[in-house]
C-alpha cells in the first residue's frame, strides 16, 4: 500500500487545494503517470503517481484544500487484498451495532468507566473486526475527570499566601530568595524567612543561611582566623537597607549595623573552622624567665647594631619553629583522606588592628635566626597598622600565633585558622609566684594554649610538641642570638 | 587648492600634537584632482568626497574651522565628535554631500542610489565622487558602478589613480592599471586627464557633468597623479621608489596653476602671496577657535541610534538598583 | 623563555608555522612589502618570498575566497583583514561557502581569518568593532579571541593547525601594550578552552580579550574590599567552553559577564542562557552582563570613554551582585 500525499511546492507553501484526479477509484496506475492535479498560492501542478498498482482510494475529493503531507489517496499493488478501510474521518456515521450508552470514547488513556454495551471491555479504540468501530469523537475530547490536573495551586511557599503574581519583587526577594538558597533551604528543612538576610531589600543570601545552619555564633571571638584580604582598610560596604526579619524593628534602644566585608568575612570562618576541624586545647605554663633575661640583655646591642626591637615575639618564634619542625603534623593540613604535610613552615602571627584581624604571614621561617625573626615581626606589624601589606603576605600560612595575652587574658582557646591544624595562643607574661626545689620563687611566666585539630593531631602529639617548647623556652639557647 | 594644503599642514601638526587623535590621511600632491572637479558642479548636485577630497569640501562650501573641529573630536565638529575626519555629511537643497565611510567603494551604489532618486522627482541632479586606484578592486565598485551603467545614472566618478593603495603599487592592484578602460567594459564613457592640472581637471569634469545631466549616462574620468606622502601619517612610505617622489614633485598641482596664472597675467605674484597671507590668517583664528571649543559632553554619545526610540541604558539593572538603594541610606 | 608582545607572539606563532610547515602562506592587503598595518607580518615576505606572501587587491571577498578555494586543494592560508571591521566585506563567502562545505560535502577548509579587533583607540566607528556575535550564530565556524601573549601564540598556532576555518580576533589595544614571558617552542593552546585568570570564590566574571584586563584590575581593587573575584578568561568564543562556565558559576553562585561589543545580542546573552539553563540552582544573583551601550563605537575620546567598560564601572558591578 502506499499513500497518495499532498506534496509542498515551494518552502513557504503549507497547503494546497486538489483540482482534478485524473484517475478513479479502481483505475490502474503507472508509476510516475500524472495522478492528481493541485493548486497552491505558488504555482498549479501536475503530481505524478508515486507507484504502480491500482488507485484504492481517494480521500480528498477534488475542490477540497487540505495541509501538505496529507494523505489524499492509496495506492494498492496489484493483487494486494482488499481491507475494509476504516470509515473517513469526514463523516461522523453512527455505528451500526448497539450504540453505547457511555458518552463516546475519551482520547485521554483512561478507558471508560463502564463497559461498552456490546459486552467488549478495554481501551475503547480498537474496533473488533466484524463490528465498526465506534466513530471517532469529532469534538474536542472531554477529558475524564481523573485526567484533569487540579488547577495550579500556588506551591506551598514560606510567605504570603497570595501566588508569585501578586507579590512584589521585594516580596519575593525576601521569600523566595535564589535558587541555591532555596536548594540548602530545602536540603535543611529551613524557613527562609527565618532566617535574618543581609542581601538587597533584606534577602537571605547563601552566606545568610549557611550561616546559619552552622548554629551559635562561635563561643570565644578568640582571634586568629584570616579573612583573605590584606590590610587596607575596608570601605563601610552600602548599609543593608532592611533589618534582618526576625530582629526587633529598629528604634531608640536597637540599632543595627550592617558588617563590613571584613568582619562578614571573620563571621564566617570562625564559624566554618568550627565546623571543619575537631579543636582541642591544651594549656601548658611556661616560664619565661630566662627568655626575659636574655631579652633584656640582648635589648639594646640589637637596637644599637640592628635598629631593632627585641621583644619576646622572635623567642617564641624560634622555639616554635624548633618544635614544629621536630613535630611535622603541626605543620599539615586535611584533604579528604589525606594528611598532607607541608615542608616550607610559614607562621602566621595574628594582629589585632581597629577595624578587624589581620594574620600577616613570615614564609620559611624557620631558616631565619632570631634577628631575622625580629626584623620580619616588626616590619609585618608596622605595615599592617598602616594598611601597607601586600596580598601574598596575608596567605599561604601553615601555622599560626596569636597573643591575647597583650589584652590581658591568661590563656584562651583559638579557633584554628583553616587549613592549618594548629593555632598556638599566647596568654598574658606576667610574674607570679610559683614553686621551685620546694620552695616559693616569683618567676615569670606564662600560659601557652595549643588549639588543634583532632584528626589528625592526637593529644599525645600536641603535648609533646608544648613540651619541646616549653623546654626550648625555658633552656633558650642563647647562642641563637 | 592652497586652503586645502593649508588647512592638512595644519592637521597634520595637530595630528603630531596629539590633538587629532586616531590618524591624518593626506591629499599632498592630488588637490587638483578634488578641487577642479569640484568646481564643475552646480547647485543642488550631490558629491561624496573621500579622505583625500577635503579640497573638494572646502569648494563646496564646507568651512575649515568645521573641519578643524571635526578632525578634533569636538562637540562642535558635525558629527559631535561620533565620528572622524571626512566621515560626516549634510542633506540640502542647495546640494548634498552624503557621508563616506571607511569601506572603499560603498559610495558609489549608494550615490547611484541618489541620482535615480532625484531622477524619479524629475530633477536633473548630478553626483559626483572620486574613488582611488585601489578601492576600483572592490566588489562594492563593481556592483555599484555596473549598476551605475546600466541604470545611464548621472553620476560621476574620478578614478584618483595615484598609484599606491597603502603599500600596493597599482601593478599589484589590477593587471590593466588603464583604469579608463574600464569604462568601455562597463559600458559607459571614459577620460582621462593629468589629475595635477587642475584646469583640465575642471574641464574634463565639466563636461563629464553636462553629459550626465542630458541623460546620457556616467563617466568614468581617470585621473592621472601621485600620492606624495605615506596612506597615512604614520605611514613613511619607504616602499615608494626614490626617484618616484622627486619626479611627481616637479608636477605639483599648486605651483602649476600659480605659474599659469602669473604667467598668462591673471595675477602678480604679490597677489597670490596676498591670498596666502589672508588664508593663513583665518585658518589659524579657525583653528583657535576650533581647539577652544569643548569636547562633547561624555552622555551625549548615547542618543541618535534610532528615529524613534531610545536604546536602553548602560548601565545593568542591578547596579541602577543598587545606586539607588546605596543613595537611600 | 622569552618576553614578547602580544602582537610579537602573534607573529612568532605564524612564522614557526610557516617554516615548519610549507603549507601554511598569508594573504592580505599591504601584508607583503609593508610587513601588515600593523606590522605583523613584517619580514616575512623577505624570508618566504612572495609565493606565500600575498601582497591583495582591496577585496576582502577575494581575499576570504581564495584563502577557501587554497584550502579545499591542501593549503593552509591565513587571510588577514587590515582592519576586522572590513570582514563585513566579506562576510557573504564567509558564512555562506566557510562554514557550510563541510557540511554540505565533507570537505574541510582550513583557514584562518585574523585582524585587528575592537576599541579603546581612537579608531572611530569603522576601526573599532568586535564582529564576533554575528559570527557565533554560523555554525562551522570557530572563533578565538586571545587576551594574553601566550595565549595569542598557542591560540594561533592551534588555529591554523585547526582543520576547520578560525575566526582570531587580535584585539589592537593589546598589540604592543601587554608583554609577558611566553614559553619557548611548540605552544599549542587548544580551542574551545578556557582559564582561569584569578581564581576566587565570591564573584565570577566571565570575559575575554582586552575586557580581561579590565576583570582584573577590578579584581584586584574589590580585593581590597575583600571581595574574591574569580576571572575567567574564555580565550574561545566558539565553541564556549561549557564546563568552565558553568564551574564558576557554580562556585561563586554570582557571575558578571563582561565584554566589549554591544550589549543587545552580545555574547553575554548567550553565556547567561547558558548558565541559566545548566547552573540555575546554583545561582545566588541573577547573572549580570556589563557591555558597552547599543550605539557605533563613538570616535570623540570622551564619547568612547563613555561607551566602553572600565575597570570602575566593573567595580561597581561586582559591589552589586556581591551585596545581592
Amino acid at each position: 500500500m502506499t499513500d497518495v500525499i499532498m506534496p509542498q511546492m515551494g518552502e513557504s507553501i503549507a497547503e494546497g487545494t486538489v483540482t482534478k484526479w485524473m484517475k478513479n477509484v479502481g483505475d490502474k496506475v503507472q508509476r510516475d503517470e500524472p495522478l492528481f492535479e493541485i493548486s497552491t498560492d505558488k504555482v498549479d501542478a501536475e503530481i505524478p503517481a508515486p507507484a504502480s498498482g491500482v488507485l484504492k482510494e481517494i480521500r480528498v475529493q477534488a475542490g477540497a484544500t487540505v495541509p501538505i503531507n496529507t494523505v489524499v489517496g492509496v495506492i494498492a499493488a496489484e493483487g494486494e487484498a482488499v481491507a475494509a478501510a476504516p470509515p473517513a474521518p469526514a463523516a461522523s456515521a453512527p455505528p451500526a451495532a448497539a450504540a453505547p450508552s457511555t458518552p463516546p470514547a475519551p482520547r485521554s488513556p483512561a478507558p471508560p468507566a463502564s463497559p461498552q454495551a456490546d459486552g467488549a471491555t478495554g481501551p475503547a479504540a480498537r474496533p473488533a473486526p466484524s463490528q465498526p468501530a465506534p466513530p471517532v469523537p469529532r469534538e474536542p475530547p472531554r477529558p475524564a475527570p481523573s485526567a484533569v490536573p487540579p488547577p495550579p495551586t500556588p506551591t506551598p511557599s514560606p510567605g504570603p499566601s497570595a501566588s508569585r503574581a501578586d507579590m512584589t519583587v521585594d516580596e519575593l526577594r525576601q521569600t523566595r530568595s535564589s535558587p541555591v538558597v532555596r536548594k540548602i533551604a530545602a536540603e535543611h528543612n529551613v524557613d527562609i524567612r527565618e532566617i535574618p538576610g543581609t542581601g538587597i531589600a533584606g534577602r537571605v543570601t547563601k552566606q545568610d543561611i549557611l550561616t546559619h545552619i552552622e548554629g551559635k555564633p562561635a563561643e570565644t571571638p578568640m582571634p586568629g582566623l584570616t579573612p583573605a584580604p590584606p590590610a587596607s582598610a575596608p570601605s563601610m560596604t552600602a548599609a543593608k537597607p532592611t533589618p534582618p526579619v526576625s530582629a526587633p524593628s529598629a528604634s531608640a534602644r536597637v540599632e543595627v549595623v550592617p558588617m563590613s566585608p571584613i568582619r562578614k568575612k571573620t563571621a564566617e570562618h570562625m564559624v566554618l573552622s568550627k565546623r571543619i576541624s575537631a579543636h582541642v586545647t591544651t594549656v601548658f605554663e611556661i616560664d619565661m624567665t630566662r627568655v626575659d633575661h636574655l631579652r633584656k640583655k640582648y635589648r639594646q646591642p640589637y637596637e644599637e647594631r640592628s635598629g631593632v626591637k627585641l621583644t619576646y615575639m622572635p623567642f617564641i618564634l624560634k622555639a616554635t619553629l624548633d618544635a614544629v619542625k621536630a613535630f611535622p603534623v603541626l605543620n599539615a593540613s586535611v584533604e579528604g583522606d589525606a594528611v598532607v604535610y607541608r615542608h616550607d613552615i610559614n607562621i602566621g602571627i595574628a594582629v589585632a588592628l581597629d577595624w578587624g584581624l589581620i594574620v600577616p604571614v613570615i614564609r620559611n621561617a624557620d631558616e631565619k635566626n632570631v634577628l631575622g625573626l625580629a626584623r620580619a615581626v616588626n616590619d609585618l606589624a608596622e605595615r599592617a597598622r598602616s594598611k601597607r601589606l601586600k596580598v601574598e603576605e596575608v596567605q599561604g600560612g601553615t601555622f599560626t600565633i596569636t597573643n591575647p595575652g597583650v589584652f590581658g587574658s591568661l590563656f584562651g582557646t583559638p579557633i584554628i585558622n583553616q587549613p592549618q591544624v594548629a593555632i598556638l595562643g599566647i596568654g598574658v607574661i606576667e610574674k607570679r609566684t610559683v614553686v621551685r626545689d620546694d620552695a616559693i620563687a616569683i618567676r615569670t611566666m606564662a600560659y601557652f594554649a595549643l588549639s588543634f585539630d583532632h584528626r589528625i593531631v592526637d593529644g599525645a602529639d600536641a603535648d609533646r610538641f608544648m613540651a619541646h617548647l616549653k623546654k626550648g623556652l625555658q633552656e633558650f639557647d642563647e647562642s641563637a642570638l | 587648492m592652497k586652503l586645502n594644503r593649508m588647512v592638512e599642514e595644519k592637521l597634520t601638526n595637530l595630528y603630531r600634537q596629539g590633538k587629532v587623535v586616531g590618524g591624518l590621511y593626506r591629499s599632498l600632491g592630488q588637490e587638483g584632482c578634488s578641487v577642479g572637479s569640484a568646481y564643475a558642479l552646480e547647485r543642488g548636485d550631490i558629491f561624496t568626497p573621500l579622505i583625500r577630497n577635503l579640497g573638494a569640501i572646502f569648494v563646496r562650501g564646507g568651512r575649515p574651522r568645521d573641519v578643524f573641529a571635526q578632525y578634533m573630536a569636538r562637540a562642535a565638529g558635525p558629527t559631535h565628535g561620533r565620528d572622524l575626519n571626512v566621515h560626516f555629511g549634510w542633506i540640502s537643497e542647495e546640494g548634498s554631500m552624503p557621508s563616506v565611510i571607511s569601506m572603499l567603494g560603498d559610495m558609489v551604489p549608494v550615490l547611484t542610489g541618489a541620482v535615480i532618486a532625484e531622477r524619479m522627482k524629475g530633477r536633473r541632479t548630478v553626483a559626483l565622487t572620486w574613488i582611488g586606484d585601489g578601492a576600483t578592486s572592490t566588489g562594492a565598485f563593481h556592483e555599484g558602478f555596473n549598476f551605475a551603467c546600466v541604470q545611464k545614472a548621472p553620476i560621476v566618478v574620478i578614478v584618483e589613480n595615484n598609484k599606491w593603495a597603502y603599500s600596493t603599487p597599482t601593478h599589484k592592484q589590477t593587471a590593466n592599471p588603464r583604469f579608463v578602460d574600464r569604462a568601455r567594459a562597463y559600458g559607459c564613457f571614459g577620460e582621462q586627464v593629468d589629475g595635477n592640472d587642475v584646469r583640465a581637471v575642471y574641464e574634463v569634469t565639466r563636461r563629464a557633468i553636462e553629459r550626465a545631466r542630458a541623460g546620457a549616462g556616467p563617466t568614468l574620468i581617470e585621473a592621472d597623479t601621485m600620492r606624495m606622502r605615506g596612506h597615512a601619517e604614520h605611514d613613511d612610505m619607504k616602499y615608494v621608489p626614490p626617484g618616484m617622489i622627486e619626479e611627481w614633485a616637479a608636477r605639483d598641482p599648486i605651483d602649476r596653476y600659480e605659474r599659469w596664472l602669473v604667467g598668462s597675467g591673471h595675477a602678480r605674484p604679490e597677489e597670490l602671496q596676498a591670498v596666502t597671507a589672508d588664508l593663513d590668517a583665518s585658518l589659524q583664528a579657525d583653528l583657535a577657535a576650533a581647539e577652544a571649543s569643548p569636547f562633547p559632553d561624555p552622555r551625549s554619545g548615547l542618543s541618535g541610534v534610532y528615529a524613534d526610540r531610545r536604546v536602553r541604558p548602560p548601565v545593568p539593572p542591578l547596579v541602577a538598583e543598587w545606586k539607588r538603594r546605596k543613595g537611600r541610606v | 623563555m622569552a618576553v614578547l608582545t602580544y602582537l610579537e607572539a602573534i607573529r612568532l606563532a605564524m612564522l614557526e608555522e610557516m617554516v615548519r610547515d610549507e603549507r601554511v602562506f598569508v594573504l592580505g592587503e599591504d601584508v607583503g612589502t609593508y610587513g601588515g598595518a600593523f606590522r605583523v607580518t613584517a619580514g616575512f615576505l623577505e624570508k618566504f618570498g612572495e609565493k606565500r606572501v600575498i601582497d591583495t587587491p582591496i577585496s576582502e571577498t577575494a581575499i576570504v575566497g581564495a584563502a577557501i578555494g587554497a584550502s579545499l586543494m591542501g593549503m593552509r592560508p591565513i587571510a588577514e583583514m587590515q582592519f576586522i571591521d572590513f570582514v563585513s566585506c566579506a562576510f557573504d563567502i564567509i558564512v555562506n561557502y566557510a562554514a557550510k562545505t563541510r557540511y554540505r560535502w565533507g570537505a574541510g577548509v582550513p583557514i584562518v581569518i585574523r585582524g585587528p579587533s575592537g576599541g579603546g583607540v581612537h579608531g572611530g566607528p569603522f576601526h573599532s568593532q568586535n564582529p564576533e556575535a554575528y559570527f557565533m550564530n554560523v555554525p562551522g565556524l570557530k572563533i578565538v579571541a586571545p587576551g594574553t601573549p601566550t595565549d595569542a601564540k598557542g591560540l594561533m598556532t592551534a588555529a591554523i593547525r585547526d582543520p576547520d576555518p578560525v575566526i582570531y580576533l587580535e584585539h589592537k589595544f593589546l598589540y604592543r601594550r601587554l608583554k609577558e614571558e611566553v614559553p619557548e617552542g611548540d605552544l599549542v593552546v587548544p580551542i574551545g578552552k578556557a582559564r582561569v585568570a584569578r581564581a576566587g570564590k565570591d564573584v565570577s566574571i566571565v570575559t575575554y580579550a582586552a575586557m580581561l584586563q579590565v576583570a582584573l584590575e577590578a579584581a584586584e581593587a574589590a580585593a581590597r574590599d575583600g571581595i574574591d573575584v574569580e576571572v575567567v578568561d574564555l580565550r574561545t568564543l566558539l565553541p564556549l567552553d561549557e564546563e568552565a562556565i558553568l564551574a564558576s558559576a557554580a562556585k561563586t553562585g554570582k557571575v558578571i559577564v563582561l565584554h566589549e561589543p554591544t550589549i543587545t545580542g552580545g555574547p553575554g546573552g548567550e553565556i547567561a542562557a547558558l548558565i541559566s539553563e545548566r547552573a540555575f540552582e546554583y545561582l545566588d544573583a541573577p547573572v549580570m552582563r556589563v557591555a558597552p551601550p547599543d550605539t557605533p563605537v563613538p570616535y570623540s575620546p570622551p564619547l568612547e570613554e563613555t561607551f566602553l567598560p572600565n575597570a570602575a564601572k566593573v567595580g561597581e558591578a561586582i559591589r552589586a551582585i556581591y551585596d545581592y
